[in-house]
C-alpha cells in the first residue's frame, strides 16, 4: 500500500510538472504571437518605396533625384536615413607644424564608416528620438561618431574634434547631409498617413548598393521600420573604361598614351596645315 | 555641358578642362615646361581627387609636349642630343628620387620635406631668373644678344671645361662633357621624383644659366625631354595605380595640345629675356600661393589620402 501511494504520488507529480511545462509553452505562445501582434503590428503598416531606385552613370550623368514614398501609422514622425555599407576610410590630417606652417602631419583611418551617410525627418532628430533610440539606429552624426573608430586618437575630445572635422569633409563632397522638414506628409483616405520625399541624388555617390531606412517614431522612439535599396551602376562606355582601367591597367595605360601622341601630332598637322594657308 | 570622368568619378562642366588645358598648354608651348605645379592643384580645386588630377595631368602633358615639340622642332629649335643626355640623367635620377622618397615616409615628416624642398626651389629659381633677366634686359637694350654666346670665363666653365669626353652640341651650339647634362637631368630627376613634379621650372633655368643654351633652344628641348619622361610616368601611374582618367585627359589635351602650338608661336616673337622674366613671374607667383596655403588656416583639416 505504502509503495502504491509512493508511486502514485510520482506520477501525480510528473503529471503536474509535464502541465506546468505545457502551460508554460502555451504561455510563451500567446505572449509572442502578441508581442507578434501588438508591439510590431508594423512590418504590415509602414512601408517604404524608392521610386528611381537604379541608378545608371552614363557620359552624361550629372547626379539624379531619388524619391521614397509610402504609409504609416497616422500621427508619427519619420526618419530616412540613405546609407553605404560601412568599411573604413584614410584621410590625410592637416595639422600646424613648428606652430605656423600647415601641412600633412599623419593619417587618420575611421573605421564602420559609411562613406555616405543621409538623414531626412519630419522634425529634428533630437526633439522626435531619445539618445538611446538614435544611438541603437545610429541615427545623426552623434550617433554615428558613436558608432565609429578613429585612430590615433588620444582621447574621447579628439576623437570629437576629428570626426566633426570628417562630417565636414564629407559634406563638403555633398556625400554627408541631414535635414528636416523635407519630408511630405497627408492624411490618405483610409485615414493612414502618405508621405513622399523628394532629394537629389549627388553624383560624387560612389556606384554600390545603398540603404535606405525608414523609421516610424513616436514617444521617442522607434516603433516601426522599413527598408527599400537604390542601386547605383555605372553603364556602358564608362563601365567599359573604369573596368578596363582597373583589370587591364597596362592596355589602358598603352592606350591613354597612344591618344595622347596621336592628338599631340594630330593637332600638329592641323597647325601646320593651317599655317601654310595663311 | 558636363561630362562624367570614369576613374575620378565625379562629373565635370567641360569648359573647365579644355579651358584649363588651352591656358596650361599654352604655357607649356611658351617656356617649355610641362604645367604640373599648376595643373594639378587646378585639378583638385574643380574636385579631382589629388591622385588622378596628377596622374591624368602627365597623360595630357604627353600630348601637350608632342605638340609643342612638334612645332619647335619645326623651326629647328630641339637639341635631340642634349635632350637624350639629360633623359639618360633624370632617369637614373628618378630611380634615386623615388628611394629618397622611401627613406623619408621611413623617417617621418615626409611631408615637411617635399613641401620645403618644392617652396625652396620655387623660391630660389623665380628670385634668380627674375633679377638676372631684369638686369640683362636693362644691360642691352636694343640688342638681341643669346645668353649662349656671352661666355663668360668663370671657375665653373673652367672646371666643365677640364671633364673628359666633351662633346658638341649643334643645335645649342655649346660643348659639354656627357657628364654635365646627365648629372644635372639626375639631379633634377632626383629633385622631381621628390617633389611630385615633372621638374620643367628646374630643367628651363638650368639648361638656360649652367649649360648656357639658347632660350628657343632650350624650350623645345626641355618639351622634347619632358614628352618621355612623362609618357613613363603615365604608364607606371596607370598601371599601378589605376589613376589615370582617360576621358578627363582627352577633355584636358583638346586645350593644351592647341594651347602648346599658339604658346610655341607666341614665343617666337618674344625676345630670350622676356620669356625667362615671364617665367620667373609665373614660379614666383606659385611660390606665394604655396606661402599662402602653408600660412593660412585651411577650411577642411582633412583630405583624401593618396599619393605622397
Amino acid at each position: 500500500m505504502h509503495i502504491h501511494l509512493h508511486s502514485f504520488i510520482i506520477h501525480y507529480a510528473r503529471f503536474i510538472g509535464s502541465t506546468r511545462f505545457l502551460g508554460t509553452l502555451l504561455l510563451m505562445l500567446v505572449f509572442s504571437l502578441f508581442q507578434l501582434a501588438g508591439a510590431r503590428p508594423a512590418s504590415a503598416m509602414l512601408t517604404a518605396k524608392a521610386n528611381h531606385d537604379h541608378i545608371t552613370i552614363d557620359f552624361f550623368y550629372h547626379g539624379s533625384t531619388v524619391s521614397v514614398r509610402g504609409e504609416s501609422d497616422p500621427n508619427v514622425d519619420l526618419v530616412i536615413k540613405i546609407t553605404s555599407p560601412e568599411g573604413h576610410q584614410v584621410l590625410k590630417q592637416r595639422g600646424k607644424v613648428g606652430g605656423m606652417l600647415w601641412m600633412n602631419v599623419g593619417q587618420l583611418k575611421f573605421e564602420n564608416t559609411p562613406n555616405f551617410y543621409e538623414i531626412f525627418s519630419t522634425k529634428k532628430i533630437d526633439d522626435i528620438l531619445s539618445r538611446e533610440e538614435m544611438e541603437k539606429y545610429t541615427i545623426g552624426y552623434t550617433a554615428l561618431q558613436k558608432h565609429v573608430d578613429v585612430t590615433p586618437v588620444a582621447n574621447e575630445e579628439e576623437k570629437t574634434k576629428w570626426f566633426t572635422e570628417f562630417v565636414r569633409f564629407k559634406e563638403d563632397s555633398k556625400v554627408y547631409a541631414t535635414s528636416f522638414g523635407k519630408i511630405e506628409t497627408t492624411m490618405n483616405k483610409d485615414g493612414r498617413q502618405d508621405y513622399y520625399i523628394l532629394t537629389d541624388w549627388p553624383y560624387q555617390a560612389q556606384p554600390g548598393d545603398y540603404l535606405v531606412s525608414v523609421y516610424a517614431v513616436k514617444n521617442g522612439k522607434v516603433v516601426e521600420q522599413a527598408e527599400t535599396k537604390v542601386n547605383v551602376e555605372q553603364v556602358g562606355m564608362v563601365k567599359t573604361l573604369a573596368t578596363m582601367a582597373k583589370n587591364n591597367a597596362a592596355f589602358y595605360g598603352i592606350l591613354s598614351i597612344g591618344v595622347a601622341l596621336g592628338a599631340g601630332f594630330g593637332v600638329s598637322l592641323v597647325f601646320r596645315k593651317g599655317g601654310g594657308a595663311h | 555641358m558636363y561630362l562624367y570622368l570614369p576613374v575620378a568619378l565625379t562629373s565635370i562642366n567641360i569648359l573647365v578642362p579644355v579651358g584649363l588645358g588651352l591656358a596650361v598648354g599654352l604655357l607649356s608651348g611658351l617656356f617649355g615646361v610641362g604645367g604640373g605645379f599648376l595643373m594639378t592643384p587646378l585639378l583638385i580645386m574643380f574636385g579631382i581627387p589629388s591622385t588622378v588630377a596628377a596622374a591624368t595631368d602627365s597623360n595630357q602633358i604627353v600630348a601637350a609636349s608632342t605638340s609643342g615639340t612638334y612645332a619647335h622642332w619645326k623651326v629647328g629649335n630641339v637639341d635631340f642630343k642634349m635632350g637624350l643626355y639629360l633623359l639618360a640623367g633624370g632617369f637614373l635620377g628618378g630611380i634615386v628620387g623615388v628611394q629618397g622618397i622611401k627613406l623619408l615616409h621611413a623617417m617621418g615628416n615626409a611631408d615637411f620635406v617635399i613641401k620645403m624642398t618644392y617652396v625652396l626651389m620655387l623660391g630660389i629659381v623665380g628670385v634668380y631668373m627674375f633679377i638676372e633677366s631684369l638686369q640683362s634686359m636693362k644691360k642691352k637694350k636694343n640688342t638681341v644678344v643669346e645668353e649662349a654666346k656671352e661666355e663668360k670665363e668663370s671657375a665653373m666653365g673652367r672646371f666643365l671645361k677640364s671633364l673628359p669626353l666633351q662633346t658638341r652640341f649643334e643645335k645649342s651650339g655649346i660643348t659639354h662633357s656627357i657628364f654635365v647634362p646627365i648629372v644635372l637631368g639626375g639631379f633634377v630627376g632626383i629633385l622631381a621624383a621628390i617633389m611630385g613634379v615633372g621638374g620643367g621650372f628646374l630643367m628651363v633655368p638650368i639648361m638656360v644659366y649652367m649649360l648656357r643654351m639658347p632660350m628657343h633652344v632650350v624650350v623645345g628641348t626641355s618639351l622634347f625631354q619632358i614628352l618621355f619622361t612623362c609618357i613613363e610616368v603615365t604608364f607606371l601611374q596607370a598601371y599601378t595605380n589605376h589613376s589615370v582618367d582617360f576621358i578627363l585627359a582627352v577633355l584636358l589635351l583638346l586645350g593644351s595640345t592647341v594651347g602648346a602650338q599658339v604658346g610655341a608661336v607666341f614665343g617666337r616673337k618674344l625676345k630670350a629675356d622676356q620669356l625667362k622674366i615671364l617665367l620667373a613671374g609665373i614660379v614666383l607667383a606659385v611660390t606665394v600661393k604655396i606661402i599662402f596655403e602653408l600660412t593660412l588656416t585651411p577650411s577642411l583639416l582633412l583630405s583624401q589620402a593618396g599619393g605622397h
